[in-house]
Order: C-alpha cells, then sequence, then structure tokens
C-alpha cells in the first residue's frame, strides 16, 4: 500500500476525477491594488471562492483595500457589488470615476446584508462580490447559523465572483482564506497619497498558506 | 394556406379548469340544469365513464371523487381574450368565430414563418391551460375542418385528399340529410363530393347543395373582424377572499399570460406594471413597478411581482386584483465593439429588482456625488448597461485613509483645550485626542432654508483608531472612521 505524499497524491487524483467541479481551480479573481493583501492571496482574489478579511476596530485598511478593489476593477471594466451591511459607505471618499462600475446596496442590518449577498453571489455579472459587515454587532453576527455561510460558499462555488466579506472579528467557519489587519492607521498617515498607504499596509494571513492561494488562484 | 383557426375541445372545461389550481389533475366535469335534471355537458379524461349526456347523479356514481361545476362564464371570457390574443400574434385580421374559437385571414402572410408561429402559439396556449388546436388551410371552413383533426397543428395542402376519408357528419348534415344520405350509403364527404353538386342539389334542395359545397370545403364567407386590445388590463374577483399569496400568484400569472400576449401581438413590451389589491374592508393596496428592462416575459414580471407580495400585509382579505401594464416600444440598441456589457442581462436586472424589493429601491444602486461640497451628498442611480472606459487618472490623486461613516453620525462630546479637541466621548469610541488635524471648515446653500455650515476635524485616538468629527450648530458628532 502507498504511503505518505504518494498516498495524497492519489487520494487527490481520485477526488478530482469523482468531483471534478468542486476541486476545479478556480481563475484568479481581480486583484485589490494593496500589495499585501495581493501577495498573501496569491495575485487576488480568488474566483469563486469566499475571502474573509478581518478588520477589528481599531485596527485600520480595510476601507482601504476596498478603494484599491473598487479602483482596480473599474481599470479592469468589470462590475463590483457592495452589499453595505451597516450603509458605511461613503462615496465621496473615493474618486467619482471609480464609482461607476459598482452597485451599492445599503443594508441596515445582518438579515438584509445575508439575502442581498446571497441575490449578487448567484447572478454572474460581477468580478467581485464585497459583503461589508463591518459596523454590525459583532454578537448578532455570531449568531448566524454557520449554514448561512455554507450556503453562501456553495453559491460562490458555481460562479465567477471574487467574494471578500470584510468583518469585525473572524466570522467565516472554513472559509480557505483569511486576512487580518493587524494595526490601527495613524494622522500621520492622512497626509500620504493613497497608493502609498496601500502599498505600506500590513495584512496577516490568518488561514492559508501564501502557496496555497497561488494554487487556488491558478 | 390562407386561413387559420385556432380551436379548443371542451372549452367550457378548459376555461374552468385554468382558472381553479384545486381542480388540476382531478376528474372534473360540467353539468347544465339543477338538481335531478343536471346533466354533464363536458367531461375531463380523469372522469373515467363519464360522457356528455350523462346524468349528473350517475356521473357521481361512475366516477367516485368526480367534481361537478356549473360552467364559469367570467373564466370563459379570460380564456376568450386568451385564445384571440394568441391569434392576433399570426396575423391582425382575426375574427372571433366562437366561444373557444378564433378564424384568422392570414393572407400575404410568410407562410414558413406563420407555421413556425402557430406551433409556438400551441405550445404556448396548453403551457396555459388552453390546449389550442390550430388548422390551416385555404378556406375558413377547410381551416375549420383541419382544426378539429390537428395535433395540436395540422396544414391542409391538398383539400380534396383531406377532406375525402372525413365522415360525413363533419359537415353537420341536418338529421333528414344524413337520413338519406345513409340510404344512398354515403358515409364520408369524399363519397358525397363524387356526385355532381347539381344532381344532389336537384334531389335535396338548396339545402343539400349547401352541403355539398360544406362537404368540398369551398363555403367562403367574409370574416368579422374584431379590433385588438388597446388597453392591457385585467381584473378579476375572489370569492371568497383569499389571504394567502398562493392563489394570488395562479391567477396572476394566469392573466399576465394573456398581458403578455396581448403586448407581443401588439408589437410592445411592458415597461411599467400597476398591481392593485381590493380589500375586504373596502380599502385597497396599490404599487407601480417600472421593470428594470421593459419586456413581455411573465416569468419576469411574476418574480417581480413576487418579491413586492411577499413583503405585503394587508389590513383584510383580497377581494379583487386589477393588473395593468403599461405598453412601450421594444428596446432597441446596438453594443459597442469594445463595451463590456452583462453576461446575463435578465439576471441582471431582476435581481437589482428583487434588492429593490429587499431593502427599497432608493437603497441600490450606482453613487454618484452631487455637485456640491456638502457632505455625503450623492444620488444613486440605475447602474449602466456597460462599464464605460475609465477616465485618466485625477490630477490630484487621494490622499489619506478613506473613510467609513456611520449614518447617521454618532452624538459626541469632545473637550476642546486651544480650541482643538483633547478628549473624545461617544457610543463608537471614546479616549484621549492624542494628535487632531483641522479644522476644515466648509459651507453652502446659505441663500436657502437648507444652509449648512460644517467644521471637521480628524483625530488619532490614544488607543488608536482614526476618527472624523463633525462640529454644527447642533454640536459635535462622530461622522465616520477613517479607515
Amino acid at each position: 500500500m502507498p504511503r505518505g505524499p504518494a498516498t495524497l497524491a492519489a487520494l487527490r487524483s481520485l477526488l478530482a476525477a469523482r468531483f471534478p467541479e468542486k476541486t476545479r481551480r478556480t481563475g484568479g479573481g481581480p486583484a485589490t491594488g494593496v500589495a499585501a493583501v495581493d501577495e498573501a492571496l496569491g495575485g487576488g482574489l480568488p474566483a469563486g471562492r469566499l475571502t474573509e478579511l478581518v478588520a477589528a476596530p481599531p485596527a485600520g485598511g480595510a476601507q482601504l483595500v476596498l478603494a484599491g478593489l473598487l479602483a482596480a476593477t473599474r481599470g479592469a471594466r468589470q462590475r463590483l457589488a457592495l452589499v453595505d451591511g451597516a450603509d458605511g459607505f461613503a462615496p465621496d471618499a473615493v474618486p467619482a470615476d471609480h464609482l461607476r462600475h459598482l452597485v451599492w446596496v445599503r443594508c441596515r442590518g445582518a438579515e438584509e446584508a445575508f439575502a442581498a449577498g446571497d441575490l449578487l453571489v448567484r447572478d454572474g455579472n460581477y468580478a467581485a462580490v464585497v459583503l461589508d459587515l463591518r459596523g454590525l454587532a459583532a454578537r448578532a453576527l455570531r449568531r448566524r447559523p454557520a449554514t448561512a455561510w455554507y450556503r453562501l460558499q456553495r453559491a460562490a462555488e458555481g460562479g465567477a465572483a471574487a467574494v471578500l466579506v470584510l468583518t469585525p472579528v473572524a466570522l467565516v467557519p472554513a472559509v480557505p482564506r483569511r486576512l487580518a489587519l493587524p494595526a490601527p492607521l495613524t494622522l500621520a498617515d492622512g497626509r500620504a497619497p493613497r497608493a502609498d498607504l496601500a502599498a505600506a499596509l500590513a495584512v496577516e494571513l490568518e488561514r492559508g498558506t501564501a502557496a496555497a492561494a497561488e494554487e487556488l488562484a491558478g | 394556406m390562407n386561413y387559420a383557426v385556432l380551436w379548443v375541445r371542451d372549452f367550457a372545461l378548459h376555461a374552468l379548469r385554468r382558472s381553479d389550481p384545486a381542480l388540476a389533475g382531478r376528474p372534473v366535469a360540467l353539468i347544465a340544469g339543477e338538481g335531478r335534471r343536471a346533466v354533464v355537458t363536458e367531461a375531463a379524461p380523469e372522469a373515467a365513464g363519464v360522457a356528455p349526456g350523462l346524468a349528473a347523479t350517475l356521473a357521481m356514481a361512475r366516477c367516485p371523487g368526480i367534481v361537478l361545476r356549473p360552467r364559469d362564464p367570467d373564466a370563459e371570457v379570460e380564456a376568450n381574450r386568451l385564445l384571440l390574443a394568441a391569434a392576433f400574434t399570426l396575423a391582425p385580421r382575426v375574427e372571433f368565430t366562437g366561444p373557444g374559437c378564433c378564424t384568422v385571414d392570414l393572407q400575404g402572410a410568410d407562410p414558413a414563418r406563420t407555421e413556425a408561429g402557430m406551433r409556438l402559439r400551441a405550445a404556448e396556449l396548453a403551457r396555459a391551460g388552453l390546449p389550442a388546436r390550430i388548422g390551416a388551410a385555404a378556406t375558413p371552413l377547410l381551416a375549420a375542418y383541419a382544426a378539429r383533426g390537428a395535433e395540436p397543428v395540422r396544414l391542409v395542402a391538398d383539400a380534396h385528399a383531406f377532406l375525402a376519408p372525413l365522415p360525413l357528419a363533419v359537415a353537420e348534415p341536418a338529421p333528414a340529410q344524413a337520413e338519406i344520405l345513409r340510404g344512398w350509403g354515403i358515409r364520408t364527404l369524399g363519397q358525397l363530393t363524387a356526385l355532381p353538386k347539381a344532381e344532389v342539389g336537384r334531389r335535396l334542395g338548396t339545402d343539400g347543395a349547401a352541403l355539398w359545397e360544406r362537404a368540398a370545403g369551398e363555403a367562403i364567407r367574409v370574416l368579422r373582424l374584431v379590433a385588438p386590445p388597446t388597453t392591457f388590463i385585467a381584473e378579476w374577483d375572489y370569492d371568497p377572499p383569499v389571504e394567502s399569496v398562493e392563489p394570488l400568484l395562479f391567477r396572476l400569472r394566469r392573466y399576465a399570460e394573456r398581458l403578455a400576449l396581448e403586448l407581443r401581438a401588439a408589437g410592445a413590451v411592458a415597461e411599467k406594471l400597476t398591481l392593485r389589491l381590493f380589500l375586504e374592508d373596502e380599502t385597497e393596496h396599490g404599487r407601480e413597478f417600472r421593470l428594470p428592462e421593459p419586456g413581455a416575459e411573465v416569468d419576469l414580471w411574476l418574480r417581480v411581482l413576487l418579491a413586492h407580495l411577499e413583503t405585503v400585509r394587508t389590513g383584510a382579505r383580497v377581494t379583487g386584483v386589477r393588473l395593468a401594464a403599461t405598453p412601450a416600444r421594444p428596446p432597441q440598441k446596438q453594443d459597442g465593439l469594445f463595451d463590456t456589457g452583462l453576461r446575463d442581462p435578465a439576471a441582471f436586472w431582476e435581481n437589482l429588482a428583487r434588492l429593490g424589493a429587499l431593502v427599497g429601491d432608493d437603497r441600490v444602486g450606482t453613487p454618484a456625488p452631487r455637485d456640491t461640497h456638502r457632505p455625503d451628498a450623492f444620488a444613486l442611480g440605475k447602474p449602466a448597461e456597460t462599464v464605460p472606459a475609465p477616465e485618466p487618472p485625477p490630477v490630484h490623486p487621494p490622499r489619506g485613509p478613506v473613510l467609513r461613516r456611520f449614518r447617521p453620525p454618532w452624538p459626541a462630546r469632545v473637550v476642546c483645550a486651544a480650541e482643538r479637541p483633547v478628549q473624545l466621548d461617544s457610543e463608537p469610541a471614546c479616549g484621549a485626542v492624542r494628535a487632531a488635524a483641522g479644522p476644515w471648515r466648509s459651507s453652502g446653500d446659505w441663500w436657502k432654508p437648507e444652509g449648512w455650515t460644517v467644521e471637521t476635524w480628524h483625530v488619532e485616538l490614544a488607543g488608536g483608531g482614526l476618527y472624523q468629527l463633525a462640529r454644527t450648530a447642533d454640536g459635535w458628532s462622530v461622522e465616520g472612521m477613517l479607515d
């Protein structure tokens, strides 16, 4: 009986043969324009997968990642959907041209956000769907049944959209990639060009490895 | 192939069954008369052993569980309108020949396209619960004969070959004529038309000559044309009133199918749907739906209507419904060679409509800043069908972290020293201010009653976190987090 790596390789081939849809390599999704995030994800958000970005206050930079994603998808003329759980997005904080491909859903809570996310992830017209749950009570978010997340993951698997979930605490069970923003921004950052801030933003990969992320991105 | 006839066998029964979801798949029969005199006039195939002419009591004995109903005039009117709408999609000259029967003048129409259209309409009508048979031939009478034998479409090119084997009863002879002809040994139309018309006329009179003409399919008549509908409205009542969505949806689909066909016959699509629910307490609930993409697709309409109806709570039961479609010309567009359009436009607009129903139409869309310096001033518009090419990067690229707003802003108590914030106390954040930048003062609309003035600060708290504060005439507030 083969042992070690040979067994693993055989198991992978068996799974790939039996479940080609589940084991297919998804194509690379849009880049976020934030070097540390793209590096951690192997080039960009993986299409057909959920990626969680944890921004526990006062850690900062999640909105910077969102602005980078807006710019990157706009440059590629792709569509972006933002499900804004706490209605916090400020259109006047980004260049007006970076909004022309955006569909913004201003929700009033987690219920609406999950329902809207479920619709948009299945839509098929978006390169990326951002589910922003920051600003919602962490306690209420933790009460969401795990099946809600699994449903979202299954919906994402069938489509071409990369799904980025912005959370105040680690929430998504069995998420393939989880990143965390470790440090708050300072007032001195307020005078720096946004591109420099994005380049200097630090990100920690809490779940998954860079190599696996590259493999996932295909 | 100058005429087509759309005909529905057991029309009254089909009209009743398509109006009542409870009758689906059940043995049903129509009865006429009351009490012991009631007899079956039409019976569904599921009603085994029951045939027209059978007494209602016998029908119940032969088929336990049979549903006996009188005719439903409203359902028949609606079914006739559906049949007429289907006929108008084939050609504009249509005669309402009788209940469950329309004759269409096809002269001048392209035969190949017409045949494809007839097959399509027959399939659509069958899906709508009205299995019509369509016959096409050189004369209205011949087309009517063809329709009776169609499965579901029959085109007659050689009239003589078609008519010859048909039984004599097809030409509807009077009983006396049928008796005489039976004595002559004549059983089929072909046998009758093999006799000279003049000789038949000499022996059976003018009625005999007319019968011979009917048997030959030669009877030509002028169609009594009806005008196509110019308004697209369906209205119906519920007795007893209903209190759940399911019965509403069943009838909505039935009536929407007719409206969609009428619109298509008029070469139009719906740009807006208007739904009114009439309630038992004599109030009404109304809502207009501007369709994200004008169309005549029933499924799309129903998804939009359902998304709304699922959120409606009325104070009383629904006694009636009115659905109206506002017609518009079909959208014509040609995409640019390098435009990045929608992969699935139907899903895109449908999901936007569903999102609108979920969070409110004014809370979904593409934001665009307003032409003002007033903070948080933007408009949400309809997303573009194609993503335009990006503009050149701005001369002054954006600087600093990106604001994430708290809507509404959190009221705050701010302690200042030397006119600069040094302590912040509010719900989302509180603590000593390590550093502050500002103030940035702005104002506008001073010539209007809604004039505004605001002083903005950026503060970094000692415990971490960057916040944007605003000071207005109402006091301090935390506008958002710089993130």
